[in-house]
């Protein structure tokens, strides 16, 4: 090695060297020690006990882990497309030049930025079924709503609906991924006397694609992983375990139960579907997200 | 798409300015709630202008939230707050700079492998990680302290890595190349020509990790056990009776003080969060 | 140079932080001699009062022991995760209802050399509150504040309706007719008033079943949640929410305000008739003190009158969690706790009845809640009940509250939604009484850590 390269070596690892601590405590170390875990009865207070594939097999069979799963993907279901499509529905008006852009972008992002936890309590204001504001514009409006967080068929929408409110980042990347677009490109389809339609579908969908591509990976990670809000919004899922979600149930066997391998099983499981989806994701965008060249 | 006629752009004029009284209305109403005095709170129809502004509320929310909730030291939870905040904004940027540099302007083996692990990690989602952290820091004795809560921010995040290096390589070989000539070490380069380059991508970095750490919820849950050291996230949850019962005035003052801040900054710092955003969204 | 000195500034103030940060820690112990132990406690407010005179007896009237307590919300939650974290305070206050699963997990140190060094056997106590401390043969805490039910009734309510004040409902068919009677609604045809809510407060939603004569387990290995008589108590329930409407009752209950305050449902004159613990008084004479009640044993089904023996029982606890630093000096603190000054002190203050066995003449006389005697009588009862002891104890009761809400809203039929929950909770009894006989086998190596 010469002189300059030895130099550099040195150098990159005394750089990276917090890095190499942090990948290996804080990463590689949980991830291999979770994996073992999954597959012992660990209590913490007690030692690990390998039980083999049991947790896994009891998973399976575990009909609140079922329901919990379920609960998180309706979740994810709705709140993905949905908060997508309004994200970039926003971002396209925004970027039809219109005045006061900034302060538009402001009050739509806002929401995004704040803490969880006061959204939580805020919006169980909101919902709440008897003083809550919400229902009383509804009944303004001639809807006899339902009493949201205590109805078990509305208490995933309602969730869904706050979390359509904190659209705002994927707004912002959306509208960044939209003023990239080459003018000539919509010019060009102007000169064809293309709709506003066509020329959604024919020049702005593919060309933002990367950006739509990253806001769902984003958005399938961050959903899987539901937590803070249904923790205050609706603990143990109430009612009738309709509001439990994945993160939910971990939480409850980590440290509720002290069930730690159990937990630790139902994290690698998760960690194996977001991959899943992830991939899934990727391979639908080799075949349709288009990637500018230069 | 640029909208061309008036009547396009009165549409969409009408279509936004709608959606933003949606969207401000909760604020607005969370704000208004806790002006109210507690009997106003609970009405059907709601009254959405309180009769007189009852600024005690916050006050209260503040220093003693009510005999039954027992002493709410909400001051604390600001000062606790921000003490982890500047703790993990300050690990956060000064050791995901290093790191970054390392990966971006260095050339060494290994080093493409080792950044596509990286990579890879941000894959891994926190509840893989939750266990086997809480057994670490109990064996260090950790927990129950704020160590747990900072410290690991002082040894790189793959997020944070990755978003530096893309904004490194940007910047010119030759303005590195140079300094090299002239004789200065690896760090020189960084202090002196990388570092001051990198503002506005080290800006967005400082602000997501502030708003990430204000904004944690299951950290300080898990860690934190004594109630004088809880942060504001999880100090709202008092105002929760355990018992049954809100009371809407004081949890929507005590709401509304941890929001605001965020809002403050925000307004300080929009270009920096927007351009931040974006780079995150169109690099990634 | 001022850059250089506000460089230098900003790097001291980081060093500065990042100390604080390192070394704060929760309660950082005066340095006066004694020994100073942490107690974490879940009461607030004037109960917390109580206690806390309690410990400042205890801190006077020695030397070498200081006592400091901390209200701590969730408590329960937190000392699994602080014992869990290795930092566990030393003297904690549980519900008996924890009691199963963390003595099973060994959270808690088992007390039985100390007890039986002082003398402390289950003849100082009216035996279901010794029996709830209880957990496979050992004793994992001594109870502090007990607690019995009774049916609370508004008495100017039942004026109104046209119901003889003092006399309550005797059996479940009287409680149905009168909470028909007591029943109000508006204009709009919401409700006003309601006569009876199974789920207000909702504190007890797993306990039906055993008023009808149902068990959720048989002690042993068998959970038995979806037998006939609980069946029909959750059927009983469901009539409640037939009978006055889902919707009505979940808008009614949306309404209802802060427990401890006067806009409670039952303080407030919301819900007529709420079965309730013996601390009711207390908040009734502190948020409602105008209000003319009373209370009586709640009512058994006029079929069964045998029933009319079961009673639930309930206690706050106090015990030394595993890990503590001082558990000798926890457990002088709790035998203080315990001693019949002691208990008469915190438990007049709380406006309950005292767990001992032996009580002092000043104390009944003295006492402030006029209906004392029902919830002595009701503790002393001989079918006893309470939250089931298994070693999945916290699951399964948080299994029934889901599988309440089920019932409650009609999703799924009693049979249904019980034998669902009993399938379940079979699974994760059988797997634990698998590791807790493979730990038995080894010996019990693990245990004989005693204070």
């Amino acid at each position: 090695m010469t002189r300059l390269g030895r130099r550099q070596l040195w150098a990159g690892l005394a750089f990276i060297s917090p890095w190499l601590i942090g990948l290996g405590v804080f990463m590689l170390y949980p991830v291999v020690a979770s994996l073992y875990y999954s597959f012992c009865d660990y209590s913490v207070l007690e030692r690990a006990h390998p039980v083999g594939v049991a947790n896994y097999r009891d998973l399976l069979h575990d009909q609140l882990y079922l329901k919990s799963l379920l609960n998180t993907l309706f979740y994810a279901a709705l709140s993905i497309p949905l908060g997508l499509m309004l994200a970039l529905a926003l971002a396209l008006l925004l970027n039809s030049g219109v005045r006061g852009l900034t302060v538009y972008r402001t009050i739509f992002f806002l929401p995004a930025l704040m803490p969880m936890v006061a959204l939580a309590v805020l919006w169980l204001w909101i919902f709440n079924g008897e003083y809550g504001v919400l229902n009383v514009f509804l009944a303004r409006l001639g809807i006899h709503a339902p009493g949201w967080l205590t109805d078990p068929s509305w208490s995933k929408p309602a969730l869904v609906l706050l979390s359509l409110w904190g659209m705002g980042q994927a707004m912002v990347i959306f509208l960044a991924g939209l003023q990239d677009v080459p003018v000539h490109l919509y010019e060009a389809a102007d000169l064809d006397g293309a709709s506003w339609w066509s020329k959604l579908r024919h020049v702005t969908l593919p060309m933002i694609s990367p950006v739509l591509l990253f806001n769902g990976i984003m958005g399938i990670i961050g959903s899987l992983q539901f937590f803070a809000v249904p923790y205050i919004m609706t603990p143990n899922g109430q009612p009738a375990r309709s509001a439990y979600f994945y993160a939910m149930y971990l939480y409850d066997n980590a440290f509720r139960y002290l069930r730690m391998g159990y937990a630790s099983a139902m994290a690698w499981i998760l960690f194996l579907l977001i991959l899943a989806l992830t991939l899934l994701s990727l391979r639908l965008a080799s075949r349709y997200v288009h990637y500018e060249a230069g | 798409m640029r909208a061309k006629s008036p009547i396009a752009r009165a549409a969409v004029h009408a279509i936004l300015l709608a959606g933003s009284a949606l969207f401000l209305f909760p604020l607005l109403w969370m704000i208004s709630t806790s002006l109210k005095p507690v009997e106003e709170t609970m009405l059907n129809p709601p009254r959405w202008i309180p009769s007189a502004l009852h600024f005690e509320n916050y006050l209260k929310a503040v220093t003693y939230g009510s005999t039954t909730l027992g002493y709410i030291p909400f001051v604390e939870y600001g000062k606790n707050t921000l003490l982890l905040c500047v703790l993990v904004v300050s690990g956060t940027v000064i050791s995901n700079a290093l790191i970054a540099y390392g990966f971006a302007r260095l050339q060494w083996p290994g080093r493409n492998a080792l950044f596509g692990v990286t990579l890879a990690t941000m894959m891994v989602p926190f509840p893989v990680l939750m266990v086997p952290m809480f057994v670490l820091f109990r064996h260090l004795g950790w927990v129950g302290t704020f160590r747990p809560l900072w410290i690991p921010a002082w040894f790189g995040s793959a997020f944070n890595i990755f978003l530096l290096r893309q904004f490194f390589l940007t910047i010119p070989r030759e303005l590195s190349d140079a300094a090299v000539v002239d004789g200065c070490s690896e760090f020189q380069v960084f202090r002196q020509i990388i570092l001051p380059l990198s503002r506005p991508a080290l800006a967005v970095v400082a602000l997501f990790s502030f708003l990430y750490t204000w904004n944690d919820f299951i950290g300080p849950l898990i860690y934190l056990s004594d109630q004088r050291m809880f942060t504001l996230s999880l100090g709202l949850q008092f105002y929760q009776s355990q018992a049954g019962g809100t009371e809407w005035h004081l949890l929507m003052a005590a709401a509304t003080m941890v929001v605001v801040p965020i809002i403050i900054l925000f307004f300080f710092t929009q270009r920096t969060f927007i351009q931040g955003i974006a780079l995150t969204g169109i690099k990634g | 140079m001022l850059i250089r000195i506000s460089k230098l500034l900003a790097v001291a103030v980081l060093l500065a932080t990042m100390c604080v940060g390192f070394v704060r820690h929760p309660g950082r112990a005066a340095d006066d001699g004694r020994v100073h132990i942490r107690y974490w406690e879940k009461w607030t407010g004037f109960e917390a009062e109580a206690m806390r005179r309690v410990v400042d007896t205890f801190n006077r009237s020695q030397d070498h022991i200081f006592v400091d307590m901390l209200t701590i919300s969730g408590v329960d939650e937190k000392l699994l995760l602080a014992t869990a974290g290795g930092v566990p305070p030393d003297v904690v206050g549980l519900w008996s209802s924890n009691l199963s699963s963390f003595a099973d997990r060994q959270v808690l140190l088992p007390l039985d050399d100390s007890l039986k060094r002082n003398h402390i056997s289950r003849e100082d106590y009216i035996p279901a509150y010794w029996d709830l401390c209880q957990y496979r043969g050992h004793m994992y805490a001594l109870p502090t504040t007990p607690g019995s039910l009774a049916l609370h009734w508004n008495k100017k309510l039942f004026r109104e309706a046209g119901l003889d004040p003092e006399r309550p409902p005797r059996t479940l068919e009287e409680l149905d007719q009168y909470a028909e009677r007591l029943t109000k609604r508006d204009q709009r045809g919401h409700l006003e008033q309601a006569g009876f809510m199974p789920n207000e407060p909702g504190w007890w939603n797993f306990s039906w079943g055993y008023y009808f004569g149902g068990a959720l387990w048989d002690g042993k290995n068998r959970i038995t949640t979806d037998c006939p008589e609980n069946i029909r108590g959750y059927q009983w329930v469901r009539t409640y929410s037939k009978r006055y409407g889902v919707g009505s009752l979940e808008l009614f209950r949306s309404g209802f305000g802060n427990f401890s305050s006067p806009q409670n449902a039952f303080l407030s004159g919301r819900v007529a008739m709420e079965i309730q613990g013996v601390w009711m008084g207390n908040f009734i004479s502190k948020y409602a003190p105008g209000m003319e009640w009373g209370a009586a044993p709640f009512p058994y089904p006029a079929d069964r009158p045998d029933l009319a023996q079961v009673a639930y029982v309930e206690c706050d606890t106090i015990s030394i969690p595993v890990g503590a630093k001082h558990p000798q000096e926890a457990f002088e603190f709790i035998r203080f706790v315990n001693s019949q000054p002691g208990m008469e002190l915190l438990c007049l203050g709380q406006r309950k009845h005292t767990p001992l066995a032996r009580v002092s003449k000043g104390f009944l006389a003295k006492h402030p809640n006029p209906y004392i005697q029902v919830f002595i009588d009701v503790a002393k009862r001989p079918r006893p009940f309470s939250a089931p002891k298994t070693p999945i104890g916290m699951e399964y009761v948080s299994e029934m509250d889901a599988a309440f809400d089920e019932i409650w809203l009609g999703t799924r039929s009693a049979a249904d939604s019980l034998g669902r929950v009993r399938q379940r909770m079979q699974g994760k009894l059988d797997r634990q009484l698998e590791a807790i006989a493979r730990r038995e086998g080894r010996g019990g190596a693990e245990e004989g850590r005693q204070p």
